[in-house]
């Protein structure tokens, strides 16, 4: 992020004006442009193809939704874009262009930079997200304050800050464990850990399945509402297609390793071509 | 899905994991082949042993290893490879003996306790937990001693040790399969608690009590010779390792062969028996309880 | 007419770090011959003690479940063994609730041979015949027979929770209690389980208790419905009026969410 940091600009601040600033440059090139990604397996000396060749585009403040069911390759490319991809695994082919540079010809230690930096991450299960016997706030402090030269006190100001972003009590969970806290409070602290760093990307795989309905959906508020205010990007995870449609703006339906089906949610919800995303659609009754 | 990501996050940790597993795996097939020579030997020793384990030859005492005698003679003259050989048999017997009634017992006790619980199971965990506050070995001494040195009295005492191990292990699983959904299935289809605990949660048990029979055979081999050794298990002139231990004792300053070898047969196979445990464990995928 | 069940003022609490909570605080509620009542909720509601409740898999602190004037939780031993044939189960995931070291055709088979007078009036044949009435079984859920020899871990989610409704079946209960039954599926094969379900229940005649987090598939299963948070029946209602103004303020969440 080649920008001069004013010191006494909060977090909050300097991305309001990165977003506002956004409009003025001419051609930007898109946050993340995957094309023609083609994943393998390893098993025994054989290859066996898992993803045959996946292409599609954020821009800046979009959010694209990838949904597939288990086995559809809809993780392996996200860990692909993240960079942790299990060594049994190879990409064969492709591109992962991010802000224009394919990150692939990158070294390890260069795109080890990009995590959590420029491109944030939240898990399915959101217990992960925090060491168990440490307190939230103490964490989002240390990782604050490993990226950004910051003392102990403008670091926790800045995390108080971005937790109740994130529609939490900031003060008492800044000071709570992990295990204090409820499966939809610590998503939602994972979130505002993660968009503290204001990375131009977050990844989120399957963010609320693991959280009841109406949580789920505050984290889903919650995590719309951010990407308003910083612009980042988000590649959002989901086994769910009627839950995130309403939630993205350009939707990709997997299967078996192809992308079935691109397009505007609006497209997908109203005029889906593919029998697939009609099945994935009607999977579920309709209230009536 | 995420578990994957984290999965692959941890990924130099899985890396080590799994060359430990193989190693785990080739000090399995040595443990493995150990074990099956000692069985052999027992199994085929009366049939390949020079001479007589019992027969007392004074002229021929504290003898260097020759073609009569391979591995040389004890203080009273007898082959110290034929007494091994033939002390193998009864070591594993005792061990094989021990193990099967230890199963036979404990099992079953295990899982009435974990699974129907009450004042049963309180009375097996009071057990437990009495016989946790002091090392087996001490218990084993005391209630050898108690019953007189024989050989099935040190059968028993090792027995009353040993089962509560595997009634623990096989209450703790029973404990975490009782509020599976394939065990309520079963009850809402009309099981009774005998077929549940038989046809559907005793198969469970058996990856683990075969690791932890495994890796108990080292330790009760250790227990028979250390008894005998201290006078309270085979009594001589049995062939039995740790007694061959024992009567070569005061020689060991001018004859050392008569504790080296006896030594190292127990060293090999109580070795033999934790690689094999170990690596069952690793390939059944047991997690010590 | 009598209803097929009656639950009487039912409460079970917990302990949770010094406080009491309330799984089950005051529920009451009947079930009529036929009827699919629907349970809504979010985990730690309640719904899933109900339904083992009504299972007798669990014992609340007080209260009564009557099934056709039988008294369930009175009933001990070979008594209480004998009143299961009358209420069978189908668990959210059929990955834990068949046993994996048993071949399919057992796991089916598993209740009739507990009941061996048992013959239920959809299948035919001898009754001796076990391999042929677990073939009619599999039939009924839309498996080929060939699975009938396989393992659980040979066949798919969605297959393996077919199983688990033909053994729910086979007794012909007069209630069967589904605890979540597409919540561990794929998201496409749902609505196949949900519609075999329900065709299953228009067939064969019986009474449903329908438990799930997802307030849709509750409506499209059942007639009547009930919202449950925190041990309590908040809401109850005939399932056509799911979106009518009077709902409960927590329903009309639940609503919202899901639409």
């Amino acid at each position: 992020m080649p920008q001069i940091m004013d010191k006494e600009t909060t977090h909050m601040e300097k991305a309001q004006q990165e977003n506002a600033a956004s409009p003025l440059v001419a051609v930007e090139a898109p946050v993340l442009e995957v094309s023609q990604l083609q994943i393998f397996t390893r098993q025994e000396k054989q290859q066996r193809p898992l993803v045959h060749g996946v292409s599609f585009v954020i821009p800046r403040g979009e959010t694209l939704a990838l949904v597939g069911e288990s086995g559809s390759g809809k993780s392996v490319t996200a860990s692909a874009v993240l960079g942790l991809m299990s060594g049994s695994l190879g990409i064969s082919n492709g591109e992962i262009r991010f802000r224009g540079d394919n990150v692939l010809d990158w070294p390890n230690k260069k795109r080890r930079g990009l995590r959590g930096r420029e491109i944030g991450f939240i898990f399915q299960n959101y217990q992960e997200s925090f060491t168990p016997f440490i307190t939230v706030g103490k964490q989002m402090n240390e990782t604050l304050r490993s990226h950004e030269k910051l003392t102990r006190r403008q670091a926790k100001v800045h995390a108080l800050e971005w937790l109740e972003q994130v529609g939490l009590p900031a003060e008492r969970v800044y000071s709570s464990y992990p295990f204090q806290l409820s499966g939809g409070q610590l998503q939602r602290a994972a979130i505002a850990g993660a968009m503290m760093l204001q990375p131009s990307l977050l990844i989120a795989d399957e963010p609320t399945t693991a959280l009841d309905v109406l949580s789920g959906e505050k984290v889903l508020d919650v995590l719309a509402s951010l990407q308003k205010r910083t612009g980042c990007a988000v590649l959002l995870i989901s086994h769910d297609l009627r839950h995130v449609v309403k939630r993205a703006s350009t939707i990709a339906v997997m299967k078996d390793g192809h992308i079935v089906e691109l397009d505007t949610a609006e497209h997908i919800l109203y005029h889906c071509h593919h029998e697939y995303t009609q099945q994935l659609l009607n999977a579920r009754p309709y209230i009536t | 899905m995420n578990g994957k990501l984290t999965a692959e996050l941890s990924l130099p940790l899985r890396r080590s994991h799994a060359g430990r597993q193989m190693l785990h795996n080739r000090a399995m097939m040595l443990g493995m082949s150990l074990l099956g020579i000692i069985v052999l030997l027992a199994l085929f020793g009366p049939i390949i042993v020079p001479n007589d384990p019992l027969t007392v030859q004074m002229g021929d005492r504290l003898l260097s290893p020759s073609w009569q005698y391979p591995l040389g003679t004890d203080h009273l003259g007898r082959c110290i490879f034929t007494r091994l050989v033939i002390g193998a048999q009864l070591t594993l017997g005792i061990s094989a003996i021990v193990i099967v009634t230890v199963i036979v017992l404990g099992v079953p006790l295990g899982l009435i306790s974990g699974y129907i619980g009450g004042r049963f199971d309180s009375i097996i965990m009071r057990l437990v937990d009495g016989m946790g506050a002091l090392p087996e070995f001490i218990f084993a001494i005391a209630f050898a001693g108690f019953l007189g040195p024989s050989l099935p009295n040190l059968i028993f005492a090792i027995v009353l040790v040993k089962w509560i191990g595997y009634a623990r292990v096989v209450r703790s699983v029973a404990l975490s399969e009782r509020e599976k959904e394939y065990v309520l299935a079963a009850k809402v289809a009309g099981c009774s608690t005998w077929t549940i605990l038989r046809r559907h949660l005793l198969p469970q048990m058996i990856s683990p009590v075969v690791v932890l029979a495994a890796l108990d055979i080292g330790k009760i081999i250790m227990i028979i010779s250390m008894l005998s050794y201290l006078g309270l298990g085979a009594q001589p002139p049995t062939p039995e390792w740790g007694a061959m231990l024992n009567d070569g004792r005061p020689y060991f300053q001018s004859a050392p062969q008569l504790m080296i070898y006896p030594g190292l047969a127990i060293m090999a196979i109580v070795i033999a028996c934790n690689l094999l445990g170990e690596g069952l464990r690793e390939a059944l995928d047991v997690r010590s309880r | 007419m009598q209803p097929l069940l009656r639950v009487e003022r039912l409460y079970k609490t917990f302990r949770k770090s010094k406080e009491q909570v309330y799984a089950l605080k005051e529920i009451s509620l009947q079930i009529a011959r036929g009827e699919c009542l629907g349970v809504v909720g979010e985990s730690g509601s309640g719904k899933s003690t109900l339904g083992k409740v009504i299972l007798a898999l669990e014992r609340p602190d007080s209260g009564e479940v009557w099934l056709d004037d039988v008294p369930l939780l009175q009933l001990k031993g070979a008594a209480l063994r004998e009143q299961r044939q009358h209420v069978q189960v189908v668990f959210q995931d059929p990955n834990a609730s068949l046993n994996s070291k048993m071949p399919i055709w057992r796991s089916i088979m598993e209740p009739l041979d507990n009941f061996p007078d048992v013959m239920p009036p959809f299948l035919s044949g001898k009754r001796t015949d076990r391999i042929g009435l677990a073939a009619q079984l599999l039939e009924l859920v839309g498996l080929p027979l060939d699975h009938l020899a396989r393992y659980p871990h040979e066949l798919s989610g969605g297959q393996r929770q077919r199983v688990a409704i033909a053994r729910g079946i086979s007794l012909n209960p007069k209630l069967l209690v589904c605890d979540e039954p597409t919540s561990s599926l794929d998201v496409s094969v749902q609505a196949q389980i949900l519609q075999l379900l329900k065709s299953l229940k228009q067939t064969l005649g019986m009474s449903y208790l329908f438990i799930s987090h997802d307030i849709a598939s509750v409506q499209y299963m059942s007639d009547r419905m009930i919202v449950m948070k925190d041990g309590e029946m908040i809401d109850e209602f005939a399932s056509s009026e799911l979106t009518h103004q009077d709902r409960h303020i927590y329903t009309k969440l639940l609503v919202e969410a899901a639409s």
